[in-house]
């Protein structure tokens, strides 16, 4: 294990560490707290990177297998074992992906049951089932290879060729399904990347995504354990993925001509810029690179053109399933940092597992020799004693894995700690009531007018405590926006930090919190006994003040207003039956106002819906 | 219960009262008061605990929002366990027990209809059904937002009395309506019809009446019907690709043709 393996383990275990801690909040608290979703945003980056994305990436599996096996190239069958085992995991991460992205995650095995074939997505997940298998019976042989079970290895062995056809064969229909899902949607898709060949479209790229992430992931491996690459190899794929590039530039650029939607590229809009930055990392750059043989000869350049290539498809997957329709939806979507937290923490996490089937299953035979010879030397590497912290340290394998420990239990707390347990909702501040005899509230602007002067004939003018049920302290009639400061959320009204400021400091404490027992709001004495004269109203409405929170506007006027409202409906020396309906109050903007009361006060049935 | 029952919605007698809503709410058991809404909520008013809204529009305009019932939907079409249905009546309905919670329809509904309960740890995808299981049952003879309006701004009937009952209007005061009755055509018809003095296109997230007579769901049906025969043709190009090399490898070691030059191997870089 060389110090390059340490550090990124070290980096994915802390990632890993994040996302388990946002995986408590999610199936606690559910979708509504970890993302940023919403009902004019349904799919957001769950889909678009960990199902969209995995599943393209995760193509490799196939493209490399149809290479070696079924047209023979001897000199890539290197690729094949860590091509199969990234599409195992890949579509492993993609099904734990979907379970965070489902609302009802325990009903994910309804498709094998519950039939609707006219759905791609129904297709896709019988696709990713059937795939998900295949892929394990072809990379089971890696397992088994040093075990006791010959004979299921060899059978195996010999399944290989139909395995590999059946699992091209799978995800030619997937991989284009998902193309297929985004059809619906015309209305929502921007025509720079709808069309009615999105399957076709899907297909190919997912190939060349299939193929820069081999060559993007032999690459990596070869860095992290110091080994040299396959250059042959590595070059050989270079030329495959520069047609199959080259081919997806040129169906994609005659599809957008052939339907006439080519000039919507250079336009000015954020679409037609995002448009170019995934042509461009998608395809521009590597194709360009890949075709330069200096390029395709040198590793880094190999490298650097795999991993744009692996960024620009991504984005286009993020782009068709999300970003490319804000244009429809004008709702702005960046996703929530939980939500990347379980994106990279599982991509995280599988690499994790990836590397340890490399260390110890013959996927590529060198590594784990190197491995073992890397444990070896171990052996004969004496205890180290640290002067600093005075103990003895023991070899570097648990060291490192107690540092991978330490880790992951920080980023856990670190997770904890940051993820917001609430839903997300709209802060919606209310403004303060307008006019003088009619006062204009709520939101929007003007829905309620409230005939303040009447309200006060009626109630008795030495009477204001019955609404104005609390007062700043030395205020009266302070306005319910004072507290009551958004139309939906509740309002801290207490200021600890003030009162310990007035109140002289830490010695105060006990003015408020009794002196034993834990000094909490629940246990302090009532704003009441204290304020008693300053800021309570003498009303029927709230006798005691015991809230430290007030609710949000609507739910605080609904209950005070209806309250009574209802009690003199019912009054029939008041005469006005309809009192409490929604109408009496809400009677929406200019010119309807009069009419709708008319209406609500026509309608006789007096049966209260409240 | 009658057969394909059909709402029409007169924009113009609307005056915005929210009778519809309160007995909708009522109806379905639904709570009075809404939660907060989300950061990024539809602008409508509809969510999960409001199936139906009044959607206030320039010039007083007050338009109904609720599910469109479409002739073909494309929210059932792509549910992959089918937890939405057509019903045989017409309404389409759901049925939480086989849901997966994909949001799959969310995202297909040309109207924005289908409303989530986000902050839920078992959440339920939310909708106006038309009052589907009172209406059968025969408890109800009318949906609920249709009998608490006081303005005969909604009307419930079959859809072809509907359409006729639009016609007629329309042509008795040309002046008033414009000559278009929303629903008709668009993504192969709606069970919810609109006439209007105003354009009501914002009711769809695109123009619907580019999407004339055309339902969605023969977009992704015109490809899904294609996955037997390329499943079949992938396997069968594959399995022959693999002959044909295999065959002409094995020749070659035997001698029998002569190595391929060069050039047809793929040519190499070193």
């Amino acid at each position: 294990m060389t110090r390059r393996v340490q550090i990124t383990k070290g980096i994915l275990w802390f990632i890993t560490g994040l996302a388990a801690a946002v995986t408590i909040v999610r199936f606690t608290r559910g979708l509504g707290a970890t993302t940023v979703l919403s009902d004019t945003t349904p799919w957001g980056l769950w889909v678009g990177f960990d199902v969209m994305g995995g599943v393209a990436l995760a193509a490799g599996g196939f493209v490399i297998g149809a290479i070696a096996h079924v047209f023979r190239r001897e000199r890539y069958h290197h690729a094949v074992r860590p091509a199969i085992l990234t599409a195992l995991l890949g579509y492993a991460a993609v099904a734990v992906g979907l379970l965070y992205d489902l609302g009802l995650p325990w009903n994910i095995w309804h498709p094998i049951v519950f039939w609707n074939p006219r759905s791609p997505l129904f297709e896709v997940a019988w696709c990713v089932m059937l795939y998900l298998t295949v892929l394990f019976l072809e990379f089971l042989p890696v397992f088994l290879e040093r075990t006791r079970f010959k004979g299921l290895y060899r059978t195996l062995l010999k399944a290989q060729l139909p395995l590999i056809i059946l699992g091209i064969s799978i995800s030619t229909l997937h991989q284009s399904s998902l193309g297929t899902l985004l059809l619906i949607m015309p209305f929502r898709l921007h025509p720079l990347w709808y069309t009615p060949h999105l399957p076709e479209l899907f297909f190919v790229s997912a190939i060349c995504l299939g193929l820069v992430m081999v060559i993007f992931e032999s690459s990596v491996t070869a860095w992290l354990y110091e080994r040299r690459p396959h250059t042959a190899m590595l070059s050989g794929l270079a030329r495959f993925a520069a047609g199959a590039i080259a081919f997806y530039l040129a169906f994609r650029f005659f599809d957008l001509w052939h339907r006439g939607n080519l000039h919507l590229a250079f336009e000015n809009t954020f679409e037609a810029r995002l448009f170019w930055v995934e042509i461009a990392m998608s395809a521009l750059i590597p194709l360009v690179l890949f075709l330069v043989p200096r390029v395709r000869r040198s590793h880094t350049g190999v490298f650097v053109a795999a991993a744009l290539g692996v960024m620009g498809f991504l984005l286009n997957r993020i782009d068709a399933s999300g970003l490319a329709q804000v244009w429809a939806t004008g709702t702005d979507y960046f996703p929530a940092w939980t939500e990347f937290a379980v994106s990279f923490g599982i991509v995280s996490f599988f690499a994790l597992i990836y590397l340890f089937i490399q260390e110890h299953f013959p996927v590529e035979k060198e590594i784990v020799d190197e491995e073992e010879k890397w444990r070896q030397r171990q052996l004969f590497v004496l205890p180290r004693f640290d002067r600093l912290s005075q103990v003895w340290l023991g070899d570097r394998t648990f060291a490192s894995r107690r540092v991978y420990s330490l880790l992951f239990v920080v980023a856990l707390v670190l997770g904890l700690t940051l993820t917001p347990w609430q839903p997300l909702v709209e802060a919606s501040p209310v403004q303060r009531a307008r006019g003088g005899e009619v006062l204009r509230v709520g939101f929007p602007l003007g829905t309620v007018q409230f005939p303040h002067a009447e309200h006060v004939e009626r109630i008795g003018k030495d009477r204001c405590g019955v609404c104005h049920h609390l007062h700043r302290p030395g205020d009266v009639g302070t306005p319910c926006t004072e507290c009551h400061a958004d139309l939906y959320l509740p309002t801290r009204i207490f200021d600890h930090v003030a009162h310990v400021r007035v109140l002289d400091g830490n010695r105060s404490c006990a003015r408020c919190h009794p002196a034993e027992g834990p000094r909490e709001a629940a246990t302090a004495a009532k704003c009441s006994a204290c304020h008693e004269k300053d800021m309570m109203a003498a009303n029927e409405v709230v006798t005691r003040f015991e809230r430290t929170d007030a609710p949000g506007y609507r739910e605080s006027a609904h209950a005070l207003c209806i309250a009574c409202h209802r009690k003199e409906a019912e009054n029939p020396d008041v005469g006005k039956p309809d009192l409490f309906r929604c109408a009496t109050c809400h009677r929406g903007v200019e010119p309807h106002g009069e009419a709708v009361l008319e209406a609500s006060l026509a309608t006789a049935e007096c049966t209260p819906h409240r | 219960m009658i057969t394909d029952p059909c709402i029409l919605n007169d924009v113009t007698r609307c005056i915005g009262c929210e009778e519809c809503v309160a007995a909708c709410k009522k109806i379905n058991g639904l709570p009075a008061e809404d939660p907060p809404p989300r950061v990024g909520h539809s602008k409508d008013g509809l969510s999960a605990t409001r199936w139906t809204s009044i959607f206030r529009r320039p010039g007083g305009v007050n338009v109904r929002k609720q599910c469109r019932h479409c002739l073909e939907p494309a929210c059932v079409s792509v549910c992959p366990v089918g937890a939405l249905q057509k019903t045989p009546e017409g309404p389409v309905i759901y049925d939480k027990s086989v849901c997966m919670g994909c949001r799959y329809c969310m995202m297909a509904c040309p109207y924005g209809i289908p409303h989530y309960e986000w902050s839920s740890v078992n959440p339920s995808i939310r909708k106006c059904i038309l009052c589907h299981e009172k209406l059968k049952s025969g408890e109800i003879d009318r949906p609920a937002c249709v009998t608490a309006c006081p303005k005969e701004a909604t009307l419930f009937g079959s859809r072809e009395a509907m359409l006729a009952e639009a016609r007629r209007r329309i042509e008795a005061q040309p002046g008033k309506y414009l000559p278009h009755i929303w629903g008709e055509h668009e993504f192969g018809g709606t069970s919810v019809l609109y006439i209007s003095n105003v354009d009501l296109s914002f009711l769809a997230w695109e123009d619907p009446e580019a999407f004339e007579n055309e339902p969605l769901p023969e977009r992704t049906w015109n490809a899904l019907r294609k996955v037997p025969y390329e499943f079949l043709g992938m396997g069968a190009f594959m399995t022959a690709a693999w002959w044909i090399i295999d065959r002409r490898m094995r020749l070659e070691r035997e001698g029998t043709v002569p190595p391929p030059s060069s050039e047809e191997k793929g040519g190499t870089d070193e």
